[in-house]
Parts: C-alpha cells; structure tokens; sequence
C-alpha cells in the first residue's frame, strides 16, 4: 500500500497522470464533438450538406464524414505515439528511483 | 440469386476456408491447456494480428452487407453509421485501451470487479455478457442462415447447423488462438475482397470521384436528393442516441473488450487498437464509395434492381450483387464465401465472450469463490461453450423470422446501456461504489428493453400498434443517460461499509492501471 501512496505522491507520475488524461479527454471531446455537429447539423443544412464539394460530385456532407474519418486515424496514430514515448518516460523515471 | 445453382468458385473458396480454419483449431488446440491459453491465448498475441482480429470482429457480415444495403438506399445518411463506428474505435483507443489491459486478466468483469464487491459486480458483468451475447449470436446466425440459404442453395436448418458447428469446434478445441487466428485469416480475406470491390467499381468510372457520384445523382429516384441528409433520421435525438450506441455500446461490447487481454502488455493493447482504427476507418470509407457506386451501377440494370427499385434478395444483397456485375462468376463467388467466413469468425468470438462469463466470471469467481484449479475451469468452459452454442442454434431456428436489426440494436444498446457505464465510472470516478454500479446496471438493462418495445421498431412493426409510445429507434441517449445518473446518484448516497472500502480501493486502481502489473 505504501508503494502506491509513494508512486501517488511522485511528482513526475502526477505530471504524466495529468498528461495523458489530457489527451485522453481533449481527444476523445474533440472527435466525439466534430462527429456530433456533423451528424446534427445535416438536419438543418440538408441543402449544403448535399451541395457539390468544390466543384466535384462528391456531396460536401460526405466529404466532411470522410475527414472526420481520417482525422479519426490520424488522431489515432497520433495518441498511440505520445502515450508509448510518455510510458518510456514514465519508465526511465521509475527505475531511477528504485 | 437469379435461378443460379451453387457458385463452384463460392464452394471452393468456402471449403479452403473451413479446412484452413480447422487447420488452424487443431494447431491451437496443442497450445491450449491452462485457462489463460484458453480465454486469452496466453496473452501472445502481438499488437499487429490483434488490431487485424479487433477490426474482424466489428467488420461483421451487418457492416458489409448491411451498411452497403444502407447506403444504397439512405444515400449519404448510412455515413451516420460508418463515421459513428470510425470514432467509436478511437474513443476506446484514447479512453479504454490502457487501463483495462492494466487491470484486467481474462474478461472485463475483471476490471468492474478490481475495487467493488468482487462477486456482485462479476454477477453484473455476467449477466451484462449474456443480455448482449445471445442476441448478437441469434442475430448473426439468423443473418447467415438466410444468406447462406440464398447464395449456397443450403436449407436455413442446415446453414444454423453448418455455422453452429464450426463455431463450436473452434471455440472448444482451440480457444482464444484458434479464435484469434480464424478472425485474423477472414479480416484478410474480407480486407482483400473489399479491396478489389473497390477498385473494380471505381474502375468502372475511369477512376473520378466525380463520375461515380455524378452518375449515383443522375440515376437515382431521389436524383442528387440521395446526397440529402435526414432521409432515415431527421430529429437531434434520434441522431445523438445513434451516434451513442455505436460510441458506447462498441466500447461495452464483451468479446472486443476480451480481446485486450490477448496482448502482453498496455502498449500493445494500445499499438493494437490503433491498427484497428485505421483498419475500420479505411473500410468504412470504401463500403462507403461501394455503396454510392452500387446506385449507380445497379439501379437500372433489370436482373438487380426491380421496376420499383428494390433490389433482388433484399438490401443485404448490393455488394453481393455488385461483385457478380464488376468482376463475374468467380469474384461474386469469392465474396459469397467471404461473407459466410466473416460470420463464422465473428460468431466464434462472441461465443467465447459468453462461455468466459459463465464459467470463469460466474461459475469459478462467484459459484466456487475462486477455489477451482485450472484444469477444472478449462473443462466447465468447454462445456458452457457447448450448451451456449447450443442454445444460440435452438433459438436461431426459433426466431427465423425475427428482425435480425431488432436483435442488434438490444445487443448494442444493452452494451452502451449496461456494460458501459459501470466499466467507465469504474476507471474513472474515485465515488462508484457496488451498489450504485448494480442500481445503475439494473437501470440501464430495464430502460433498454422497455424503450426498444415500446418504439416503433417492435411496438409497431411487431405487435401491430398505429403508433409507438417511444417515438425513436435507438434507446440510448436516455439509457445511458438513466444509467449513469442513477449509478451516479446511488454511490453518493451510498453509506454502506462496503462504500467505504469501494471508494478507499480507487487510489491503489489508479496506479496499477496506469504503470501496469508492476509496480
């Protein structure tokens, strides 16, 4: 028990906790937000949401699912790399207290 | 079909699957012995085969036919779902990933059970399993049955018998790997199949993005009005409740979740989620294209598309159809067989989600207290595989002519309604205590399955009512939304010693699920 109030108590953990909980969230409220103005706001636009996209066929509401696609894995990609080099960090840290 | 017998090419191609499979099952069966080999293959699996087997498991035969049939007949409004699914993945990525292959060992019972009352939240999560299990397994087979029957001229009787049967073998025999392994080998094969469909029907349009969707707007009843929004849903709720469905029933869905444990570690867990958002994402986008594609390649074409417009075989049958018209004989037989294989593996997954449930969860942590050895668990496993199967064949011959979307939205909203909220208040609030996450279970399940009566989907279109009391086709927003107040409000309230010792857990949780098993 007193090892984990030890790790608690660690500045350097705090720091990481804090961190990843803010990718995590920021992520996670940013993707989930975008998907949910799209899907909404079709309702109210229908008009422009099946409005060529720049000067294509491809309708502008669909073009826009398919970035929110991309930035989906894009994103993805993305936390995978920041959390595996703050878990290294986190890693190092803790081996040079131990 | 169009009076076709069975397609040589779809037969063979299914046989090479199956022995490959069986194949595969008698490998793994020599590696499986320990309950660990059985529930998690040993947790061997690398991040890479495991992103692969993530993505198998939710490209389903509902998302490839399904969604194809969508989009061609709600035009831009079955991007709803293929986007909602995208950010489901990488939600579960950024939420769930690290700290539930942290704390968990075999199932995600484990998790909800870290700090709470071990054996009434393993009651809860059993119990969370099954309501979400079987009626996934029925509709899947349903699904098959029906699909077989048409593509394979095989009796509905005998294609439940034929997937019933293999899913059982792989499960029994060969656990999580062999599992792993025929999920793996499908989402290949189905990534492949996918693949070349695309590429053939953009072919067809001198590869532009612009012909294809000009010709979908030229040819369509709607003409460009299939690009309109708000064709299947046109109201803020029915279109949240969908989106959280897919964003917290996929992050409750039981056999996803188990496969966490497949892999060594956090970061591999991590690394293997990340493969299958890019896997999803890539063939969300491309059953997309295929869908609009088929507007404009089947509407028109007589042997398809009938005068009024519907296609032969039902909507599950676009891509079908599409595969015969862009490649021929052999490539419509290929995807045929693919099909059948993307149900097999699926099916054997979610079978051995409920079979952990009920013998390690259930039968060994609350029946036996955890006073069970290995060997005696891995027996009463294969057993409660068999009689799960079993059960899942009977009441798949019984509900032939249920709504196979019926089934899915319960397992999906059971999932977002029941699983969802006790493993998220469980990782993330210091407050949860037992009793509020089994008040809010409880909640979720009841509200679930009263609002998916009581709405149009079987109020109406089942029991024959003019109009439904629930005006909306997925429960969710309001379950999920009287789950997590209700499991909310409990726990605050809660002063039961257990409370004290729930709440006291949380800080030990938070740093076992942050830096592992180690600490």
């Amino acid at each position: 028990m007193s090892d984990e109030a030890d790790i608690l108590s660690d500045p350097e953990f705090q720091r990481i906790l804090t961190l990843r909980s803010r990718w995590r969230w920021g992520l996670s409220g940013l993707l989930i937000g975008a998907y949910l103005i799209w899907a909404v706001g079709g309702i109210y636009y229908s008009a422009a949401y099946a409005a060529p996209f720049m000067g294509i066929a491809l309708p502008w509401g669909m073009a826009v699912g398919l970035v929110i696609i991309a930035l989906s894995i894009v994103l993805s990609i993305a936390y995978v790399r920041i959390v595996n080099r703050l878990e290294a960090e986190e890693i190092v840290e803790r081996d040079k207290h131990q | 079909m169009t009076g076709t017998g069975p397609n040589i090419t779809a037969i063979a191609v299914f046989v090479a699957f199956v022995s490959l499979s069986l194949f595969i099952t008698w490998w793994a069966s020599k590696k499986t012995h320990s309950a660990g080999e059985f529930y998690t293959a040993g947790g061997k699996i690398t991040g890479f085969q495991n992103g692969l087997a993530l993505a198998g498991d939710f490209m389903s035969a509902a998302t490839f036919l399904g969604l194809t049939g969508l989009a061609f007949i709600g035009g831009a409004d079955a991007m709803l779902y293929t986007v909602a699914i995208t950010v489901s993945w990488a939600f579960i990525l950024f939420a769930f990933a690290d700290r539930m292959r942290n704390l968990g060992r075999y199932t995600f019972a484990d998790v909800v059970a870290y700090r709470l009352h071990p054996e009434r939240m393993r009651v809860l999560a059993a119990a969370g399993t099954l309501t979400v299990a079987i009626p996934y397994l029925i509709a899947q087979m349903v699904g098959a049955g029906s699909l077989i029957e048409t593509l394979f001229n095989i009796p509905y009787l005998g294609a439940v018998m034929i997937v019933g049967t293999l899913m059982t073998i792989y499960v029994v025999f060969g656990g999580m790997l062999a599992t792993t392994w025929v999920q793996v080998t499908k989402a290949v094969l189905l990534l492949a199949g996918g693949t070349v469909l695309l590429v053939l029907v953009f072919a067809r349009f001198g590869f532009s993005i612009d012909t294809l969707f000009e010709r979908a707007g030229d040819l369509h009843p709607r003409g460009r009005g299939v690009f309109l929004p708000g064709v299947l849903y046109d109201d803020p709720i029915s279109i949240i409740s969908l989106g959280l469905a897919f964003i917290c029933g996929t992050a409750g869905l039981p056999h996803v979740l188990m496969r966490f444990f497949t892999v060594p570690d956090a970061q591999q867990a991590r690394n293997s989620i990340g493969y299958a958002v890019g896997i999803i994402g890539y063939f969300q986008a491309a059953i997309m294209i295929v869908g609009i594609g088929a507007i404009a390649l089947l509407i028109g074409d007589g042997e398809y598309v009938d005068e009024a417009g519907r296609i032969t075989g039902g909507a599950n049958m676009v891509s079908i159809h599409l595969s015969r018209l862009v490649g021929g004989e052999v490539f419509f037989g290929l995807i045929a067989a693919v099909a059948f294989a993307t149900i097999l593996a699926v099916v054997a997954g979610i079978l051995l989600s409920a079979s952990a449930a009920v013998a390690h969860d259930f039968y060994a942590r609350v029946i036996r207290k955890g006073d069970i050895s290995d060997d005696a668990e891995v027996k009463v496993s294969r057993f409660a595989t068999v009689v799960i199967a079993g059960v899942a064949m009977g009441l798949s011959v019984l509900f032939q002519n249920v709504n196979v979307a019926i089934l899915s939205t319960i397992a999906l909203a059971v999932a977002a309604s029941v699983n969802f909220p006790a493993i998220f208040l469980a990782l993330f609030w210091s407050g949860l205590t037992t009793r509020g996450a089994v008040a809010g279970g409880v909640t979720g399940l009841v509200v679930v399955v009263a609002l998916i009566i009581l709405s149009p989907t079987v109020w109406v279109n089942v029991l024959g009512n003019a109009n439904a009391v629930f005006p909306y086709a997925y429960p969710t927003l309001f379950s999920v939304a009287a789950a997590f107040a209700v499991t909310i409000t409990v726990s605050l309230t809660d002063r039961s010693e257990r409370a004290t010792t729930d709440r006291a857990g949380f800080p030990a949780q938070l740093v076992r699920s942050e830096i592992g098993e180690k600490p």
